[in-house]
């Protein structure tokens, strides 16, 4: 059991270049390969807790960020991202090189495991009880999933909730990965929770400025440990709006789940049942906030159990 | 990683043929299979093979789930195909003569081993050449709606090749493509679409949609792959005429290849069942007849020839993961340039080359690749 911190930086950006990486997030392993320092200096800064495995132990997805071929590296660098050799994405600027990596993750979780049921969603617990968040972007899911996870819930997942199809009980799987912030986040997160890792800010994305969080260590070393659903929030971020939660129906949160998977239909009628499942066992809320400080205490409430109440 | 051996698109071949062969697999030769599976969408297949071989219990954990994942969309899969078939066969095509269904929709239907695990992405239906517009335009009152809607790709579709410009469901967005032949009226020799028409069997529980004989059914898929320009599934589409192959010699024995050979010359595509045949024997070790060995080697290109392009089939099936892009690349440009040597007569491939190159309006990527095009959009 070597971590990316124990391999130290030399062997790390080594086995980077020669795309020899392997890192473990959760039940996914992931075969990386990159000669930018960018992305070994990402990797050793967010991934430091993480898991390292040998390329014979066999990875899910093999991944490589690298410069395009050609004259213009030279004068207005970018990166690219490959996916088992197949390029995905259209270029980035080469100063995006890190989140791109994040990006394509991403992107091979959401669109290649079929194996588990995907919601994009964020995902914590607590006393074995999972949280799931989900949301589309801009909604404030991955701030308020970062500020929970610095607050003493363990992080499943920011961006991918995975829920285990072949046992016959309903759980989830994370993969206490970095969670991804942007603009004004970043400094929202910076001023709760002083003590959370965040890398350099990349500016002028299409997102604008974005940074990551680095997951805490506890949440990276129990990756592997299931939570079983039991509520299902749809965070909506709304400026100067008191916290407020309030029971959603289970019409309404069985449609809200199955608008933000990735695999729903292509899972057909598995993901149907699956989704019931998570329905029946959990209840949907929906939460409107502004303020952290106020969104984290009605959390509290509700893993310990008390009636939720609103701000 | 540099390393990829043995050679990840043989490990897979290897895998489908003799899936005990994946018992033997390090994790590091599960990491390629992997990719070239999924590039292939062969992955279902492997789990359905593992399956019936009994070796999918031992295979590694974390490889597996993959195989199996892909077998459960293909299941889903394989359900909205059946029942959208269901919906045109009860549909207002009942007033013409009953098309049949190929490829994808007729292995499905026909309940057809290489049908398990298979995800197909369109339908395919064989109308007579008379009636495809009369079908095109009744299906239009059911919701399927013409695509490339341009000037150039309309003439491009009705008058040079084979199938109208493919429909689309306004709803569920399935695409349908009608054929009034297998290869298009330009290609290098004419086949008779008549015969398939008039060869026909039912499907149970379908009123109108029939199935081609099962001589036909292979050798569209050969026909199909073998004048394809673009190999990115060659692998799988190999595979099912490896599968169908097997299974229908199973059935009727050696008879079925001489049905095959007999009816391959009378549609005069012999030539290009020659090479599928020996891409099946090199990568699946398909076991072929003495008898149609002698046969089928009339039909091979001369010696030089045959050797360039047997180099050239077997890179082009490689996937992507692989120890020899380069020269796989190389071989998929060449498969490239002789699909369309052989859809189109020079002069006239020469003005679409021309056309595509400098006039054809820029396009987007397809539809699951614009979606991804933006990384932004997946964090």
């Amino acid at each position: 059991m070597t971590s990316v911190a124990e391999l130290g930086y030399a062997d790390l950006s080594g086995r980077l270049a020669a795309g020899c990486l392997l890192v473990q997030t959760g039940p996914v392993r992931s075969l990386l390969k990159s000669r930018l320092s960018s992305v070994a200096e990402g990797l050793w800064r967010l991934y430091a807790d993480h898991r390292v495995i040998e390329p014979e132990d066999g990875a899910d997805f093999f991944c490589e960020v690298r410069e395009p071929l050609g004259l213009r590296r030279f004068y207005r660098p970018q990166a690219l991202f490959y996916a088992d050799r197949k390029n995905i994405f259209k270029p980035l600027p080469r100063n995006q090189a890190f989140p791109m990596l994040e990006w394509g993750l991403n992107w091979c979780i959401g669109t290649q495991v079929k194996h588990f049921l995907l919601f994009h969603a964020a995902c914590l617990e607590k006393n074995g009880r999972a949280l799931i968040m989900p949301a589309p972007p801009e909604s404030g899911k991955s701030t308020l999933c970062a500020a929970l996870a610095c607050s003493g819930w363990r992080l499943l997942s920011d961006e991918a909730t995975l829920v285990d199809l072949a046992s016959s009980e309903v759980r989830v799987l994370g993969l206490s990965r970095p969670v991804s912030l942007k603009n004004a986040s970043i400094d929202v997160i910076q001023a709760i929770a002083p003590d959370a890792f965040l890398s350099e800010r990349c500016h002028d994305t299409l997102k604008g400025s974005v940074a990551h969080m680095r997951p805490p260590r506890d949440s990276v070393v129990r990756a592997n440990e299931p939570a079983t659903p039991a509520w299902v929030v749809f965070p909506r971020y709304q400026p100067q709006a008191p916290a407020v939660l309030t029971e959603r129906s289970e019409g309404e949160t069985f449609m809200g789940l199955a608008r933000n998977s990735f695999n729903y239909a292509a899972l057909g009628a598995r993901a149907f049942h699956r989704t019931v499942d998570i329905v029946e066992q959990a209840q949907g809320y929906d939460f409107r906030y502004s303020r952290l400080e106020e969104a984290i205490p009605i959390f509290e409430e509700l893993a310990a159990g008390s009636h939720p109440s609103s701000v | 990683m540099k390393n990829w051996q043995p050679d990840p698109t043989q490990a897979l071949c290897d895998g489908l043929a003799q899936p005990a062969s994946l018992l033997e697999r390090s994790g590091r030769e599960w990491t390629a299979m992997l990719a070239v599976g999924r590039e292939n969408l062969l992955l279902g297949a492997l789990w359905h093979r593992a399956m019936e071989a009994g070796v999918a219990e031992r295979l590694p954990e974390w490889a597996a789930r993959h195989l199996w994942g892909a077998a459960l969309t293909a299941e889903t899969n394989a359900a909205a195909l059946r029942w959208e078939l269901e919906q045109l066969d009860s549909g207002l095509i009942r007033n013409l003569t009953p098309p049949l269904v190929l490829k994808g929709g007729a292995y499905v239907l026909a309940g057809l081993p290489n049908a398990a695990g298979r995800i197909a992405a369109d339908i395919d239906l064989l109308f007579r050449r008379d009636e495809v517009e009369r079908a095109e335009a009744v299906l239009f009152y059911e919701g399927w709606f013409g695509t490339h809607h341009s000037a150039y790709d309309q003439r491009y579709y009705r008058q040079w090749m084979h199938e109208l410009p493919p429909l689309q469901h306004v709803k569920r967005g399935t695409t349908l493509d009608l054929h009034h032949n297998i290869l298009p009226a330009t290609f290098a020799v004419a086949v008779d679409p008549e015969r398939l028409l008039s060869a026909a069997r039912p499907i149970g529980g379908m009123d109108r949609l029939q199935l081609p004989a099962p001589r036909h059914l292979v050798l569209h898929a050969i026909v199909h792959l073998f004048s394809e320009t673009d190999w990115d599934r060659g692998l799988r589409d190999l595979y099912d005429i490896h599968t169908l192959i097997e299974h229908y010699e199973a059935q009727h024995g050696v008879v079925f290849w001489e049905e095959l050979l007999n009816e391959a010359e009378a549609l005069q595509v012999a030539w290009l069942m020659e090479p599928a045949i020996r891409c099946c024997q090199h990568r699946f070790g398909t076991l072929v007849p003495e008898s149609v060995e002698r046969r089928l080697h009339d039909h091979a290109a001369s010696l030089p020839a045959r050797w360039v392009s047997r180099r050239m089939f077997h890179h082009a099936l490689n996937g992507r993961v692989s120890a020899t892009p380069w020269v796989d690349a190389l071989a998929r440009a060449l498969v490239f340039l002789r699909g369309h040597w052989l859809k189109m007569p020079p002069l006239l491939l020469a003005r679409h080359l021309f056309y595509k190159a400098f006039l054809a309006p820029r396009e987007d990527d397809s539809g699951e690749d614009r979606a991804a095009a933006n990384p932004q959009q997946h964090g």
